[in-house]
């Protein structure tokens, strides 16, 4: 019986191990006239995504390998949290990815640390044809530009604006704010007891905007002053944290579940996100169809956001970079950035793909509302994290800041100077 | 000693401890591959500056001293870890002992009581923090229920004075039923004749307890605390599911402030951190056995 | 023999002690109750007001929706290889290192041994990237071999199985050895099945410690064919729109096999466990 047991398990892990050793790879048994110039001999290049089901970058690899048969994919679906454990692991010592989807707020540890190829070389400077520069905004060129170098593609972008209930607007006789007095008036005309609020979220994203409708910024231009902490950030994070003095905002802490919880029972009436947000809202809350609106969030002296999305990205230990960048150039393309938002319900960072009539539709979610040309309109003032070395460690201080002001712990001149003491501690080392 | 007399010795060694070698060749080889030398090469980066993609830059003690001397964040975290184990270890061997103490008390279906306060220390931290963060919800059962009951709803994690708190207690639930098996198992090797020996001597039940039960306890007592302790400072998994050291580190372990930093590449100061515990951890042993060896 | 319960310390009334289990149980399953109740229910009524105790509608979309969109089956065969063979790795390895060291002399004996404890106080994350760039030297990134073999043998496991073995009257082994039998010969005819209930335990801790582990397999696995339950249930949990009655299932899942092997051999093994920690 022992025995028995003993050599069938055998059996199996025999089987199992001899499958085992990596990506599978397929040769490329064709003998069909090649499309493309590149050299001949078959090749793999491994694929990660983090997409997850709603993924634009799978649907891309049939076609592609269809238009290169000498390039096979090995795609791997690894969600956002791992992934960036990951990087940092397999970065430091062992078998990199060719293409890697990458959080435009990791660039800036990964770049000062030279993790990814420069593709200016890889693309002889143009991007399908164009020259990089004219095939994105001056921000998203901005975001993937570090020390000259092209250091990711921009595949999707993310900027917020105001997500608004157009429903209880109208109902309450609201006008749809354009600047902060605005805003504060709305928002105590909204809100009823413990039910539609604006929602506050102690962070860097929706923090920073804050201070960017204020003129200020998190950086000195030459990033070697914090500055958020100067008058106009503080007054900016003053207003911020006068909608939760006043009862109108509610903080967003992890505990209160997921925000699309907040959405459907009415916790929140107001919140500023991306558009990819706009694709959950439809898949999670189809209930609701009509009754959000998108605005350009209000602001004080200009318009501001944030400026982040994902960029595909070709790690430096990668060994076949021509490759890599054939398909990311492929995923570049116009039909297929088209296709992020057909698929995925995310912005694509293309600037065609941004104005092609596909993607700026009438959107009977919201109202009819072309609600892309919302969020393009934000992305001409969203400005990218600064590219520090240190991002991580400034980012942490100026989160903890917002939380203990939300928590009322410090007065928000307190909870800035300190974080701010601590943020240019770590960027002058 | 000549040579053919010194090699004759060393055959006559090897024959003699070569099978004992022999048994421990494998595991001990398998440990030194990977676990010594990850140890030993992660030690040589905690005296390096390393983001583990550029070259390594030789700073000595700089990461230890920075840690120990101007690391708020890390101050916290040990500061965390350390109130960590001391509710823990307070609260969890406790109950085990009264769990264990009532269930020896010959009552029908003990298996069943065991088997209950057993179960959440077979399932995973990941899965038992996964259940918690549910249950703490600002709308989750707990809150429910104190709203049945009037109460304002509480902020389990969201509230930086309770949030370590709350973490303790999803800890405790799931680490407690290890300590009520074992002190069982050493409450029912202690001799009836004891117990009623001390009753014939007019002893009341307090007594009994300090004299008897107590002093037989002592060296399971010692064994827990000693896994208990170097257990409860290498607190990870409920962090990282849970509140992910917030709010404004409230709830920042050594080992999770550890992880953050690996995270943001910053492989020597991160593997300084880890040798400080390490060291802390061989105090503590020590002074455990010592402690235990002075009273017996 | 008839006890009376004034006997033992604290003096308790049946009632009373009765009571105080059956609450204090139920308390404990609580939590456990309460996942598998979320897990048949409908999202929207997760965080009903006032809550359901009993789902009511009942579903089981939750479990279909995991079992259907993750290779559940696939992930299930990994645990259970990875744990399976690194369970036999360490019955072998251990016990037979165990018994070097409680009852072979050699030099340096404890001075190893010693060394080897004091392995246990370093956390594992530490090791995290250096055995990581290891697997990736040998080649093994991605593979199973770097799921289970730096995983044959633990310092737990041999501490613990050297307390058993310490346990064993040599004069049974020097028996055996005076009857000719060579040292693995007593290892395998006398130590060893003495040593039994404590390898009962070393096979459930060992097998929960496979199963259970979740950092290391995320890490050094890349391709969803190799991954195990944990690191599988956790990729559906990281998504942007986390569905918690779907988390609970995936949740159960992952917990129910651990927890189902533990009621079947209890006995054994707080047996062996409570043995072990007993002999200090």
């Amino acid at each position: 019986m022992y025995k028995k047991v003993l050599f069938s398990l055998g059996i199996i892990l025999g089987l199992l191990l001899s499958s085992c050793g990596g990506a599978t790879t397929e040769p490329a048994a064709t003998e069909a006239p090649i499309i493309t110039e590149e050299a001949a001999e078959p090749v793999t290049i491994t694929v990660w995504d983090y997409y997850g089901e709603a993924t634009p970058v799978k649907p891309l690899i049939e076609p592609f390998q269809a238009l290169h048969p000498n390039i096979t994919i090995n795609y791997e679906s690894i969600d956002w949290d791992t992934t960036l454990e990951k990087l940092n692991v397999v970065l430091t010592g062992g078998e990199p990815p060719d293409v890697v989807t990458v959080d435009m707020t990791w660039i800036p540890k990964f770049a000062a640390l030279g993790a990814f190829a420069d593709l200016l070389p890889l693309s002889d400077g143009k991007l399908n044809g164009i020259p990089w520069g004219e095939a994105y905004t001056a921000g998203g060129l901005k975001a993937i530009t570090y020390n000259d170098q092209i250091i990711s593609a921009l595949y999707d972008f993310d900027v917020y604006a105001l997500y608004y209930r157009n429903d209880l607007f109208e109902q309450k006789g609201i006008q749809v704010p354009t600047n902060w007095d605005e805003l504060m008036t709305a928002a105590k005309a909204l809100e009823e007891g413990e039910l539609y609020k604006y929602e506050f979220d102690a962070d860097t994203f929706h923090g920073s905007q804050w201070i960017y409708e204020n003129g200020g910024t998190l950086l000195s231009t030459d990033n070697t002053k914090v500055v958020f902490n100067s008058p106009e950030a503080v007054e900016a994070i003053t207003f911020n944290d006068s909608l939760l003095v006043n009862s109108v905002a509610i903080n967003w802490t992890e505990d209160e579940g997921e925000r699309i919880q907040g959405v459907k029972d009415g916790r929140i009436a107001m919140f500023s996100d991306g558009p990819y947000y706009m694709g959950i809202m439809k898949s999670a809350a189809p209930e609701m169809a009509g009754q959000w609106r998108v605005a350009l969030h209000p602001y004080n002296k200009q318009p501001g956001s944030y400026l982040g999305g994902t960029g595909l990205a070709i790690p430096v230990g990668s060994d076949q970079q021509e490759a890599a960048w054939l398909f990311i150039q492929y995923a570049m393309e116009l039909e297929n950035q088209v296709n992020v938002y057909k698929l995925a319900g995310a912005a694509p960072a293309l600037k065609e793909a941004l104005s092609s009539p596909e993607v700026n539709v009438e959107d009977p979610y919201f109202g009819g509302q072309k609600a892309f040309s919302i969020f393009l309109q934000s992305m001409e003032t969203a400005i990218p994290f600064p590219y520090v070395r240190q991002w991580s460690d400034i980012d942490d201080a100026f989160t903890n800041a917002m939380q203990q002001i939300a928590l009322a712990e410090l007065s928000v001149q307190e909870a800035l100077d300190q974080a701010a003491a601590t943020a240019q501690e770590a960027l002058d080392q | 000693m000549t040579v053919i007399q010194h090699s004759r010795k060393l055959t006559y060694s090897i024959q003699k401890y070569g099978i004992s070698y022999l048994f421990i060749s494998v595991p001990l080889l398998s440990l030194i591959v990977f676990l010594f030398i990850p140890m030993i090469v992660s030690l040589w980066w905690s005296l390096n500056d390393y983001s583990g993609l550029t070259a390594a830059k030789f700073v000595g003690l700089n990461n230890y001293i920075k840690l120990l001397t101007d690391d708020k964040i890390f101050a916290k975290s040990l500061l965390n870890t350390t109130l960590f184990v001391l509710l823990g270890m307070s609260i969890g061997p406790t109950l085990g002992l009264l769990t264990a103490m009532m269930l020896n008390q010959k009552v029908r279906f003990s298996s069943l009581f065991r088997t209950a306060y057993y179960l959440p220390v077979m399932t995973s931290l990941v899965v038992v923090s996964t259940i918690w963060l549910m249950l703490y919800n600002r709308n989750g059962l707990f809150n429910v229920v104190l709203q049945e009951f009037g109460l304002p709803k509480v902020g389990w994690l969201s509230n930086p004075d309770i949030a370590l708190i709350s973490i303790v207690f999803a800890s405790v639930w799931q680490g407690f039923g290890f300590e009520t098996v074992v002190f069982l198992a050493a409450l029912q090797s202690i001799p009836r004749e004891l117990y009623e020996a001390a009753m014939m001597d007019g002893a009341g039940a307090w007594a009994q307890f300090r004299y008897i039960t107590l002093p037989a306890l002592r060296p399971v007592i010692l064994f827990v605390y000693i896994i208990g302790i170097i257990g409860s400072y290498q607190v990870f998994d409920q962090i990282f599911v849970m509140s992910s050291g917030g709010p404004v580190y409230s709830t920042s372990t050594i080992v999770y402030y550890l992880f953050d930093k690996f995270m943001d590449l910053r492989l020597g100061y991160a593997s300084a951190i880890a040798y400080i515990l390490f060291a802390i951890l061989v105090i503590f042993s020590y002074l455990q056995m010592r402690i235990s060896r002075e009273r017996a | 023999m008839n006890i009376h319960p004034k006997s033992f310390g604290f003096t308790f009334k049946r009632t009373g002690l009765y009571t105080l289990l059956i609450v204090s149980s139920l308390l404990m399953i609580i939590p456990f109750y309460w996942s598998v109740s979320t897990s048949l229910k409908l999202e929207q009524n997760v965080f009903s007001n006032p809550p359901q105790w009993i789902p009511n509608p009942v579903t089981l979309e939750n479990y279909i929706h995991v079992l259907t969109r993750i290779p559940f089956p696939r992930y299930f065969a990994n645990s259970l290889i990875v744990a399976v063979i690194t369970t036999l790795g360490h019955v072998f390895f251990d016990t037979l290192a165990a018994y070097a060291f409680a009852k072979l002399k050699f030099p340096f004996r404890d001075q190893i041994f010693f060394f080897m404890l004091l392995a246990l106080m370093v956390p594992f994350q530490v090791n995290l990237i250096p055995l990581y760039k290891i697997m990736a030297t040998l080649h093994w990134t991605d593979t199973y071999l770097a799921l289970i073999v730096p995983n044959l043998t633990s310092i737990f496991g041999i501490f613990l199985m050297r307390q058993f073995m310490l346990t064993i009257p040599n004069e049974l082994l020097d028996a055996a050895r005076m009857d000719g039998c060579t040292e693995f010969g007593v290892f395998r005819k006398v130590a060893l099945p003495l040593a039994l209930p404590g390898i009962a335990t070393l096979i459930i801790f060992t097998f929960m410690g496979s199963w259970n582990d979740f950092l290391w397999p995320r890490i050094v696995t890349n391709s969803e064919k190799l991954f195990t339950l944990p690191v599988g249930l956790a990729q559906l949990q990281m998504k942007n729109t986390s569905n918690v009655a779907q988390i609970m299932a995936g949740t159960v899942l992952t917990a129910l096999p651990m927890i189902i092997v533990f009621l079947f051999m209890q006995r054994q093994f707080i047996e062996g466990m409570t043995a072990g920690a007993l002999k200090e």
